[in-house]
């Protein structure tokens, strides 16, 4: 089976800013992949780039053997770095809209994961916290049977007892055919929950292997591994 | 999945904007009952009380339809903008739905609430002034004759629905104008929505330069239009409004699409 994403020489510039740089990289299917790498490194941009937000300037990503869109948005479940939701939408219409638009959204999950959360159906969005808003949304794109989630700084700017209720989310309701893509720069809190890490500097991927294999060769955690290759 | 987006457009925008028709509604009877009053008020060459509520409240109904017109626009451009290319757009551009239905379902929508808005102050000035039927009658004639004297010929059925053919062409080429404008300005890194004014004014002045000659040369061969006539645009027949207004919609969605679709840069 091909691999679930195949990117092959993808560039992306800004001008004289390089943002990708001739970037090759085959993602497998059942793998939790962190995709680590500081501030700045290109990781937003090549995420961006696989949803079809944006558009490479040399190159090409392939999504289940396809270019970015219809086809490809039906099998990715993504999770951006900002909130994107109508603050004038209640919990439950945000629900029959992903339901309306997603053949895979599962109702029953969602509203499985709102309970859990005491968040109230009826409630409006502009009414919700901030970080509750960030689990609404969460909880959204892992109520889908998708083939990839791509989930970029799901954990970034929350505090630690949210961090484990987010990886908890994410562990326990992918699809386990599927792959996740998790973007952060936040190793330590990720590194458990993950097989394989690509490790992305100034636009270019530097290294991709498996979490235990990292641990095994270099003996010391991913976390370690990563100070030591982006050292300043 | 048409039908799926203009729901949800819909849903998105009714609220505010019902709100805004009823607004209009609501000082069109006020303006109407001081029309009133004041048609039953005895006769008197002083200023009273109930001419001072009068005018005030039909200067009230006066800036009310100007600021729901004008706000309804800026409302349906500003919604246009934030769902397509800021935060929300996000979502919309992960959907799996075709860039042509993202397109289709805010065009027809605004020009829906653009339409609406227009019947209802259209309605709201004829319900205000039409106190008798001769009133309606005399108004009904006036603007048959205004027409008539427009297009220098006599009203028929078939032109009447022309005309109104080519009004809706040209709705739909404004709300495409604008945008064409905010997509072209996504194509910049930085300033996009100055390059969407930017873009605006551009459009603008070509448009007026197309609209300056058209008149030049039917000036120079027909001697139709009169120097007025090129100074306020009334010399268009329907057949140009529908011409320019079909080859402005065709030009204006292609160009949104093509960005939307083709070169989509979501910062």
């Amino acid at each position: 089976m091909a691999p679930v994403v195949q990117c092959m020489g993808l560039t992306k510039t800004y001008g004289r800013k390089i943002a990708l740089n001739q970037v090759y990289l085959n993602l497998e299917r059942g793998r939790i992949i962190g995709l680590l790498g500081p501030n700045g490194s290109g990781k937003t941009t090549l995420i961006k780039i696989m949803n079809g937000l944006l558009k490479p300037t040399a190159g090409e990503v392939l999504i289940n053997g396809q270019r970015p869109g219809i086809d490809t948005k039906l099998r990715i479940s993504y999770l951006p770095e900002r909130t994107y939701l109508q603050p004038g939408m209640k919990v439950l219409e945000l629900v029959q809209y992903f339901q309306d638009f997603y053949p895979d959204f599962r109702v029953d999950r969602a509203f499985d994961m709102l309970a859990r959360l005491q968040i109230p159906p009826q409630e409006r969005l502009k009414n919700l916290s901030k970080g509750t808003k960030e689990k609404v949304q969460l909880i959204m794109v892992m109520s889908r049977d998708a083939d990839l989630y791509i989930l970029d700084e799901p954990i970034a700017g929350v505090d630690p007892a949210a961090r484990d209720y987010i990886l908890h989310t994410i562990v326990n309701n992918y699809n386990r055919c599927g792959s996740i893509l998790l973007s952060t720069h936040l190793i330590s809190d990720v590194e458990n929950i993950l097989d394989e890490v690509v490790f992305i500097k100034y636009g270019s991927i530097v290294l991709q292997a498996g979490a235990e294999q990292i641990r095994q060769n270099e003996r010391k955690s991913v976390d370690q591994f990563f100070r030591e290759v982006f050292a300043c | 999945m048409l039908g799926k987006l203009m729901k949800y457009e819909w849903k998105a925008t009714w609220k505010l904007l019902l709100s805004a028709n009823l607004l209009t509604v609501v000082m069109t009877g006020l303006a109407r009952w001081m029309v009133y009053l004041m048609d039953k008020a005895p006769y008197s060459s002083d200023f009273q009380m109930v001419d001072f509520v009068a005018v005030m409240v039909l200067f009230t109904y006066v800036a009310s339809m100007f600021a729901v017109y004008v706000g309804t626009a800026i409302y349906l451009i500003h919604r246009f903008y934030t769902s397509t290319y800021g935060d929300q757009g996000y979502l919309l551009h992960t959907l799996p739905v075709d860039t042509h239905h993202i397109i289709i379902a805010k065009v027809l929508v605004s020009v829906l609430w653009v339409m609406m808005n227009s019947l209802i102050i259209y309605f709201s000035v004829i319900f205000l002034f039409a106190t008798s039927t001769e009133t309606i009658k005399s108004m009904m004639d006036g603007l048959v004759s205004t027409i008539e004297y427009l297009g220098s010929e006599e009203i028929s059925v078939f032109m009447v629905i022309m005309t109104f053919i080519a009004y809706i062409f040209t709705l739909f080429a404004k709300v495409l104008k604008v945008g064409a404008c905010i997509s072209l300005g996504q194509l910049s890194s930085n300033h996009k929505l100055m390059l969407s004014f930017a873009w605006y004014i551009g459009i603008y002045i070509v448009e007026s330069m197309f609209q300056g000659m058209y008149f030049a040369i039917s000036s120079t061969i027909y001697r139709q239009a009169s120097s007025i006539d090129y100074l306020t645009g009334f010399g268009t027949n329907w057949e140009t409004t529908l011409i320019s207004g079909i080859f402005s919609c065709v030009i204006f969605y292609i160009l949104t699409w093509y960005v939307m679709d083709r070169k989509l840069n979501l910062d």
